[in-house]
């Protein structure tokens, strides 16, 4: 909470953010879905909501757009309650889960809707939806109908559509959920530049974390309908604020231990300062942690399996304790093989790298 | 709420907009409010004021009625009469045969439709549809042509040399029956058709996979899950055959007499309003309490159908 | 080996006994329209099998016989009526029902099925008793108005699956995209709605024109629709005139099959 008051602090000090979340409330009958949710996010920013399914992030997104409303505290886009504006006129664009472009309605009518809707003359409509089609490059589309376009070219339409109507704040459900895993981080990748390009203030949702790493400025982890973190993705992944963030995004190594004095003993017999005391738990991640003949360490256990992941290998090691404890080498870096079963000991590569939490 | 009213971008919308947007968003009762109102005006209203004629006698002087008082006499009278009875048990007995025997003949061809391709789907639902664009009446019509004394059995009978002389199969149970059951088939096969559609083949196929027999894959996969088509095709055919009254008129003979023929008699022809009304109360209920157990019987099968959301 | 040959043996018999009933009664759906067909265009002026002659005579009187023209003409009147009333009141109803935040909307959809649970010739006979109490007289538009009380439900149904099938997201784009919840209904929902509404008319039109048990009892005593004319038609004549008007109906059903087959689909029908 204070790593998040903190963050907020920086961005008023930038500039007025677009978008205000003030200590947002929403119940489904007895139910809280949403508790005590705070978030700015400044002109041009992008902001994941992370978490798992559950965890509010939609829940938040459509608060957000005012398919909801909240029942406590504000929403405000640059500056402006939107609390007694109607869905159809707030400055906000959303792209769906699934889309929804209508399938009765060609590319362009999709496009112009929101346009004719607001009774823009036709000329001009023209010219706005060529050039909204453009900028997803998907000029020559215009006379489809969805149903005949791929996954990526939906979304394209479905991003067009919304930018045509010049949005002060853009939100994304889980864009890329439809689309398969190798179109899916081209798409990542386009839509981010294009999103930076045209400066649009973002909200992303989605329970991917890598998704959100690429994506975005600043991550808030959400959990249980409250933002647990919200930092960017480099702080999110070395420095958590809780193993719940730490274990959700990146992969991790917990393990239990006592702070004594303002210190913790680890297991390789480094030591790490800490502000806590008693029963703590200790997080590394595994490209922190390296692998050692079993004599050169006290921390010992034996190579269960060993798991390619491109130009990683992944060794799970098993702990007289029955715990696994994952420990990541760059292939090149190998000094020589080890063959599974193989008796190792586990150092610490860099202390200061560690993470200490109370739960 | 000062600044938003005053940004043009954000403005509220006009009043006679909002009321019309109210009224069409579908968010409130209103859009169904004059369904309401015609449903309670030109049906549960009437209902009322039928029933209330069954349980009252009424005094009528001049034209005029004198007084109308509460009365459970032609109810009683009702439930003494022998009449009442055989006529409500034939008319439970024909419409439960009616119905059973269209499960009969209908399921086989959902199963059909079930493990057929395209084509074997588009043919079954144009026969099973054509029926029902015809009027009943010319459906009948169909059985007096084969089922009379000229008719197309007799003829078929006659050549084949199984009978001397034409059979009188008219004016029997067994004509009522048979046009029943031909009249009611598509109601039964097209809930079973819809359900049938709904399916996954890929269940059918995993079913083989693991290596069920075809019967075997009918008997624990297909017909379990074809329950609720069941449940919804049985309430409807036993509803239309339980209340109808063209084919025992036309089929059955002037003096084959079922719950409807008897309503239509009492009100048509002989005047006896509240007699009528009382026939009609007791087919309503009898009509119902059948419609109940078809759904208690569907409920008890079909459990699966109730996951988490339930 | 002996067990799975033995199970493919029963399923060959059983799996023949089904397809043989199913084809039996595939046949028995259109057997006798067909036969009527035959029929029709006997010469003899008595039904009798098989026919022995060739004849579009019953066909010319059919149109000569001025009281069944203008049942026809009346039940047209009636199913177009119907229809229209039903797609007035049913559309709103089933947005109600589907996307109504108040509660009831559960009561509320049993409520609107209820006069179709209840027995057609119990309405006709309620309809004509309540009728006759506010001096209201049978006629054709009393016919039209208990018909389609009768087969609202119909409608309703027909068009709240499809309703409910459609993805919620789509009016929530439509919102979302400036759209005031009228354009949203009239640009989206409505349009998306219409292959429901079509096929929900097919069955209400057919009802209108088909409808004996609410008819009987509530036609106006001139405007006799056809169901009554043809009962009375049925029951009293000994010619095929009443298998020529069959024949009529039946290229009726077929032409009206082939273009709900091309427009909308033969299984948005059956839903």
């Amino acid at each position: 909470m204070m790593q998040n008051a903190a963050d907020n602090a920086a961005t008023l000090s930038q500039a007025a953010p677009v978008l205000r979340i003030g200590a947002v409330d929403k119940y489904f009958g007895a139910t809280q879905v949403l508790q005590n949710c705070t978030l700015d996010v400044g002109d041009g920013e992008i902001v994941t909501l992370l978490g798992p399914s559950g965890c509010g992030k939609t829940t938040l997104l459509r608060c957000i757009a005012g398919f909801w409303d909240a029942d406590a505290g504000r929403i405000e886009i640059d500056g402006q309650d939107m609390t007694p504006v109607p869905v159809n006129r707030r400055p906000v664009g959303v792209v769906f889960q699934s889309y929804a472009l209508f399938p009765h309605l060609t590319v362009a009518r999709n496009v112009g809707y929101a346009l004719r809707m607001r009774g823009t003359p036709a000329s001009e409509i023209e010219a706005r939806v060529t050039e909204a089609l453009r900028t997803v490059s998907l000029e020559g589309f215009e006379s489809r109908y969805p149903a005949q376009l791929s996954g990526g070219q939906q979304q394209r339409v479905a991003i067009a559509r919304v930018l045509v109507m010049q949005p002060r704040v853009l939100l994304l459900d889980e864009p890329f959920n439809a689309l398969d895993a190798k179109l899916r981080s081209t798409m990542q990748v386009e839509l981010r530049q294009l999103i930076k390009q045209l400066g649009i203030t973002s909200i992303f949702v989605t329970h991917d974390q890598e998704e959100a790493l690429t994506m975005s400025d600043r991550i808030a982890v959400m959990r249980g309908g409250r933002i647990e973190q919200a930092a960017t993705p480099d702080e999110i992944f070395d420095r958590p604020v809780s193993s719940y963030v730490a274990d959700f995004v990146g992969t991790s190594n917990f393990w239990d231990a006592q702070a004594e004095a303002g210190q913790v003993t680890l297991p390789d017999g480094q030591s790490v300062e800490t502000g806590l005391s008693g029963k703590v738990r200790v997080m590394s991640r595994p490209h922190n942690l390296r692998l050692a003949p079993e004599e050169q360490g006290p921390w010992r256990g034996v190579v269960l399996f060993q798991r390619h992941i491109g130009p990683l290998i992944e060794y799970h090691v098993e702990m007289p304790d029955g715990a696994t404890i994952k420990v990541a080498a760059i292939r090149q870096d190998r000094v020589r093989p080890v063959r599974d079963r193989a008796a190792v000991s586990i150092g610490i590569i860099d202390s200061a790298q560690v993470s200490v939490f109370a739960d | 709420m000062a600044d938003v009213t005053s940004s043009p971008a954000i403005s509220g919308p006009g009043l006679g907009e909002k009321t019309l947007d109210l009224l069409l968003s579908g968010r409130g009762i209103w859009p169904a409010v004059p369904s309401i109102i015609v449903l309670v005006v030109v049906a549960v209203i009437p209902f009322i004021l039928l029933l209330s004629l069954g349980f009252s006698d009424i005094e009528v002087a001049r034209g005029e009625i004198v007084s109308q008082t509460f009365s459970l006499n032609h109810l009683t009278n009702a439930l003494s009469d022998s009449l009442y009875w055989t006529t409500f048990k034939r008319s439970l007995s024909l419409a439960l045969s009616t119905t059973a025997l269209c499960l009969l003949f209908g399921y086989p061809v959902a199963y059909l439709f079930a493990v057929g391709g395209r084509w074997t789907r588009r043919v079954i639902l144009i026969l099973t549809i054509a029926p029902l664009l015809t009027s009943g009446i010319v459906r009948t019509y169909a059985w007096l042509v084969i089922l009379g004394g000229r008719g197309v059995v007799n003829w078929a009978f006659l050549k084949l040399g199984i009978v001397d002389s034409p059979l009188r199969i008219m004016n029997t149970h067994w004509a009522v029956l048979i046009g029943m059951v031909q009249i009611h088939l598509p109601v039964m096969i097209l809930p079973l058709v819809a359900v049938m559609s709904r399916h996954d083949n890929r269940l059918i196929e995993a079913s083989e996979n693991l290596g069920a027999s075809r019967l075997g894959t009918l008997r624990t996969i297909i017909f379990p899950m074809s329950a609720p088509g069941i449940g919804t095709g049985a309430a409807l055919v036993f509803t239309l055959s339980y209340t109808t009254f063209v084919v025992p008129q036309l089929l059955g003979g002037g003096n084959y007499l079922n719950a409807a023929t008897m309503i239509y008699e009492q009100v048509v022809f002989s005047l006896e309003w509240s007699k009528g009304s009382v026939t009609s109360l007791l087919l309503m209920v009898t009509c119902l309490a059948v419609l109940v157990m078809i759904s208690l019987a569907t409920n008890y099968f079909t459990g699966w159908t109730k996951g988490r959301d339930a | 080996m002996k067990a799975l040959k033995r199970s493919s043996l029963t399923d060959i018999i059983g799996l023949g006994l089904i397809f043989g009933v199913a084809i039996f009664s595939l046949i028995l759906l259109v057997a006798p329209s067909i036969i009527v067909l035959i029929i029709s265009f006997d010469t003899r002026a008595y039904v009798s099998f098989p026919p022995e002659g060739f004849t579009l005579r019953w066909y010319g009187e059919v149109f000569q016989k001025s009281e069944l023209v203008e049942s026809m003409l009346n039940s047209l009147q009636v199913g177009l009526t119907v229809t229209v009333l039903c797609i007035l009141l049913g559309v709103p109803t089933a947005l109600a029902c589907v996307r109504g935040r108040f509660r009831g909307t559960t009561a509320l959809s049993v409520f609107v099925l209820v006069p179709h649970m209840v027995p057609g010739i119990v309405l006709g006979v309620a309809v004509l008793f309540a009728g006759a109490l506010v001096g209201v007289s049978p006629s054709i538009w009393l016919q039209s108005v208990a018909i389609t009380v009768f087969i609202l439900a119909v409608m309703v149904r027909t068009v709240q699956s499809r309703l409910m099938r459609l993805d919620p997201a789509l009016e929530e784009a439509a919102a979302n995209l400036r759209a005031t919840p009228f354009q949203s209904l009239r640009t989206v929902t409505f349009p998306l709605l219409m292959p429901a509404i079509l096929a929900g008319s097919v069955f209400t039109f057919v009802e209108g024109i088909d409808n004996l048990s609410v008819a009987i009892f509530t036609h106006g005593f001139r405007d006799r629709p056809l169901p009554v004319e043809l009962l009375a038609l049925v029951q009293y004549t000994s010619t095929p005139l009443v298998a020529a008007v069959s024949g009529v109906q039946i290229v009726l059903a077929i032409v009206a099959l082939i273009a709900v087959s091309l427009t909308i689909g033969l299984d948005n029908v059956n839903d």
